[in-house]
């Protein structure tokens, strides 16, 4: 009997966090996905140790190379919440990249070099102009929306071709030799592995969850997203909220872009960051983030790109042909959303 | 053609709209259907043109007993229906409009163009027209949409045309265009019902009119030349018993917001007037007045204008809301919907969002302070509400305006200004936000309140201007301010003195 009541009450406690907590569903969809990932690495280990390792290098393996679309799909979190939409961040990364490995580059022709600055003053210097591209970037971008009037899809559409055109033209035949040193922004192993790439994306993810949550601003982008009319005559500056949400994604591409160059030291133009924006789309949308604005969180894109990622995983070592995987991730996209809580009009 | 409405009964739940009304229109004749806004007007006309059903009564079509229940049934029988809100599509052109879900084909499935901008061509020759039916509707004025949208039931063969206030958007002149359109029609034998608020173009186009007050047909008659527009006003007023008026006669020396020559050159023109602190100035007039126009400009929001502004002696511009807020300005918008509330915020998150950057220290909201603020304004306005973090769509209408007045009230402004303030509330918390913008005033606060109900302006303003197609049609205030005085100034019948 008493079994029986304390199943009754895990049945209502877990529909009433389903039906009451947005972020429920998609944290048990995680759940799920990590149970079957363990039971697909299997337990064919000699040793109770062995496993544990092998699962938690697998995991630093996932996080790893996740933490490029985990970053760009923060700041994504921020434009889908305002109302808007970002589809150069993958033609940005490559354009910010290229102008970070002329920089530094040190075959000859690199800027810095020619100026005599070698060393951590440059690659300082080469992370401050990489920012700065971004920053201006995004704020082009947030200008052409605002003050221009496009619509955030067309502008970020041609924003899109306009970067990986001009960056491919530029870097014909050109390829700079990124310096070792360089390589230690994400490369630094701690015990032996390469964590950077998570430490950064996780200190960011807590930084924006906190903008989101409690300052002006991130109050701001949320009712930008919700009513924009509304929040201009409750006196918000709204034109500047969406600009500073373009320079925001604009930044954090340039992080990414940064983290990818110092990872593998070398970027191609034509296929580097292609279906980022898609990727980082899918992941705000599987975390719960309304397409139409207003509401979204950055725990949920967190969660989001996690899914996926575990998702991507899981596929692998079931050995389903890669062709597949892409079939897969709409399927989760589309179930996210059927799953999530629909507005009531 | 004739139609006659026998004992029409209609109601919505337990309200009954309509009670028991004869009306009857016949071919030739402009008829004008009056009344204030909710007499039932619009619920009359739409049982005659099919859009709803009624619930008693019986429309006889030349003696001959009919039930329409869709619009195209009655638009088939001769009926059409103008509404106030036209229904064209600018992108297409006049014949492209005008066949509009009928086009004429030919071979089956081609458009057969040339026999549709024939056919218009034919109709606009019958009625003395010079367009070009291959004209976008985009590029038409507002009085030629407006006579497209005659052509349309002309070509339909209508013989029964209802224009619902066709005239409210249109100039001087535009309506000119208009009421010789319908001359020419009414010459042809083709029966209007129309419907205006506009007492004087009543008494200028009409052969007879109805008044409906509160459902009920109170008057009816010809229009003679006897007829004035303050027997018009008196039928739809009638013998309202005025309620207990909460104004008050005191207002502080000091002249908080004037506005001198205030013109956009579109919805408002040459509007000067002067709000005191502590006194509550009411604003009204009808649709198309341009008050809100004028106010939104006024707080930044709305289309640049020429004049000047003074906030408390200091001449003022607010180009964007952000300036207003900071010169002490507040302004609660009319459709709370679309305007006054973000759905996706919580109740304190709609608030405090105006004085978010208040509450911020070190680039961090103060969650305490947020809550401190809003909790005493909840109390102060007895806000109904669960918790704060709650849906603000959770809360019934009349909370819902409260937590909007509380988010400027919070803003601490000098100059409030109150558009609509009592729209979709329920009678109780009207009454408990008039007994608010008292006690606002009480401190010195200056508050505009505009609104369309004449009742609601009597209530509580010591003072109200009427404006009347964006400009002031004159003042009352005291003894003279009642409902006939104002409405006569709201339909542009009669300039009182202005200030």
């Amino acid at each position: 009997m008493s079994t029986r009541a304390e199943k009754q009450g895990i049945i209502t406690w877990f529909r009433r966090n389903w039906a009451e907590h947005p972020l429920f569903s998609t944290a048990f969809a995680l759940v799920v996905m990590i149970l079957s990932q363990t039971l697909a690495l299997g337990f064919d280990f000699p040793t109770f140790g062995r496993w544990l390792s092998t699962w938690c290098q697998n995991w630093i393996n996932i996080l790893r190379n996740n933490a490029n679309i985990g970053v760009i799909a923060l700041g994504m979190t921020f434009v889908i919440i305002s109302g808007g939409i970002e589809l150069a961040v993958g033609s940005t990364l490559v354009a910010i990249g290229a102008v970070v490995m002329v920089a530094i580059d040190t075959s000859g022709k690199g800027w810095f070099l020619s100026w005599g600055l070698t060393g951590v003053p440059a690659y300082f210097l080469a992370i401050i102009l990489g920012l700065a591209v971004g920053f201006v970037l995004g704020e082009l971008t947030g200008l052409l929306i605002t003050k221009g009037k496009i619509p955030p899809f067309i502008a970020t559409l041609g924003t899109m071709k306009i970067c990986r055109s001009v960056t491919q033209q530029f870097m014909q035949g050109y390829n700079p030799v990124v310096p070792k040193g360089f390589l230690k922004i994400a490369s630094t192993e701690i015990g032996g592995q390469m964590v950077m790439p998570i430490i950064y994306w996780l200190i960011l993810a807590w930084i924006l969850n906190l903008v989101a949550k409690h300052t002006a601003f991130g109050r701001h982008v949320y009712a930008v997203g919700s009513n924009e009319r509304a929040a201009k005559l409750s006196g918000i500056n709204v034109q500047r909220v969406k600009r500073l949400v373009y320079m925001l994604i604009g930044v954090l591409v340039a992080v990414s872009s940064i983290l990818q160059v110092s990872r593998i030291g070398a970027m191609d133009y034509a296929n580097a960051g292609s279906g980022y924006e898609m990727d980082a789309i899918a992941a705000v949308i599987v975390g719960g983030t309304s397409m139409s604005g207003g509401r979204g969180t950055i725990g949920g894109t967190v969660l989001g790109v996690l899914i996926i990622a575990v998702m991507n995983n899981l596929l692998n070592l079931l050995g389903v042909p890669p062709f597949l995987r892409e079939a897969f991730k709409g399927i989760i996209v589309i179930c996210a959303v059927l799953l999530q809580k629909k507005e009531k009009n | 053609m004739r139609v006659d409405m026998h004992s029409i009964s209609k109601s919505f739940g337990s309200n009954l709209v309509l009670r028991q009304v004869d009306f009857s229109v016949q071919g030739g004749e402009i008829h004008a259907l009056l009344g204030e806004n909710g007499a039932g007007k619009s619920t009359l006309m739409n049982i005659l043109g099919g859009v709803i059903p009624r619930d008693n009564g019986e429309i006889l079509l030349d003696d001959k007993p009919v039930v329409f229940t869709t619009p195209a049934e009655s638009l088939h029988s001769g009926i059409a229906f103008i509404h106030q809100e036209l229904n064209l599509v600018n992108d297409l052109t006049i014949y492209e409009n005008l066949f509009l879900g009928r086009e004429l084909k030919k071979r089956g499935s081609l458009l057969d163009t040339e026999a549709m901008i024939k056919q218009t061509q034919d109709v606009f020759d019958q009625m003395g027209l010079h367009l070009d039916p291959c004209m976008l509707v985009g590029d038409l004025d507002a009085s030629y949409k407006q006579i497209v949208e005659i052509s349309r039931a002309m070509i339909e063969h209508a013989s029964i045309i209802i224009m619902d206030e066709p005239t409210t958007s249109l100039t001087e002149t535009e309506i000119q265009r208009v009421f010789a359109l319908m001359r020419s029609l009414q010459q042809q034998g083709v029966g209007i019902v129309f419907i205006s608020h506009k007492l004087r173009e009543v008494l200028e186009i009409c052969s007879r009119y109805s008044v409906l007050r509160d459902g009920v047909l109170v008057a009816n008659g010809p229009v003679t030349p006897e007829l004035t527009t303050a027997q018009l006003a008196y039928h739809m007023v009638g013998h309202t018993v005025r309620a207990i008026n909460l104004q008050r006669n005191e207002r502080h020396e000091e002249v908080a917001l004037r506005l001198d020559h205030l013109t956009d050159g579109l919805q408002f023109r040459d509007i000067s007037l002067a709000v005191h602190c502590g006194e509550i100035l009411g604003v009204t007039g009808l649709l198309g007045d341009g008050r809100s126009e004028l106010f939104q400009s006024v707080f930044g929001f709305g289309a640049p204008y020429q004049g000047q502004v003074t906030l408390k002696g200091k001449p003022i511009h607010c180009h964007s809301t952000w300036d207003a807020i900071a010169h002490g300005i507040a302004y609660v918008p009319r459709n709370r919907k679309e305007n006054g509330i973000i759905k996706d915020l919580d109740i304190l998150e709609n608030g405090s969002i105006v004085i978010l950057k208040h509450l911020t220290r070190h680039g961090l909201i103060n969650q305490k302070k947020e809550l401190d603020t809003f909790s005493e304004l909840v109390k102060e306005l007895s806000i109904k509400l669960g918790r704060v973090t709650d849906s603000i769509t959770s809360l019934s209408g009349g909370n819902q305006q409260k937590v909007v007045l509380a988010k400027w009230l919070a803003s601490n402004p000098s100059v409030l200004i109150l558009d609509n303030p009592t729209q979709g509330v329920d009678v109780g918390a009207k009454e408990e936000i008039y007994d608010i913008i008292l006690k606002l005033a009480e401190h010195g606060v200056a508050v505009i309140v505009l609104s369309s109900e004449a009742q609601e302006i009597i209530r509580v303003c010591s003072r109200a201007v009427v404006m009347f197609h964006g400009a002031i049609m004159g003042e009352v205030t005291g003894e003279a301010m009642t409902e006939h005085a104002i409405m006569r100034l709201a339909t542009g019948e009669e300039q009182g003195a202005s200030s």
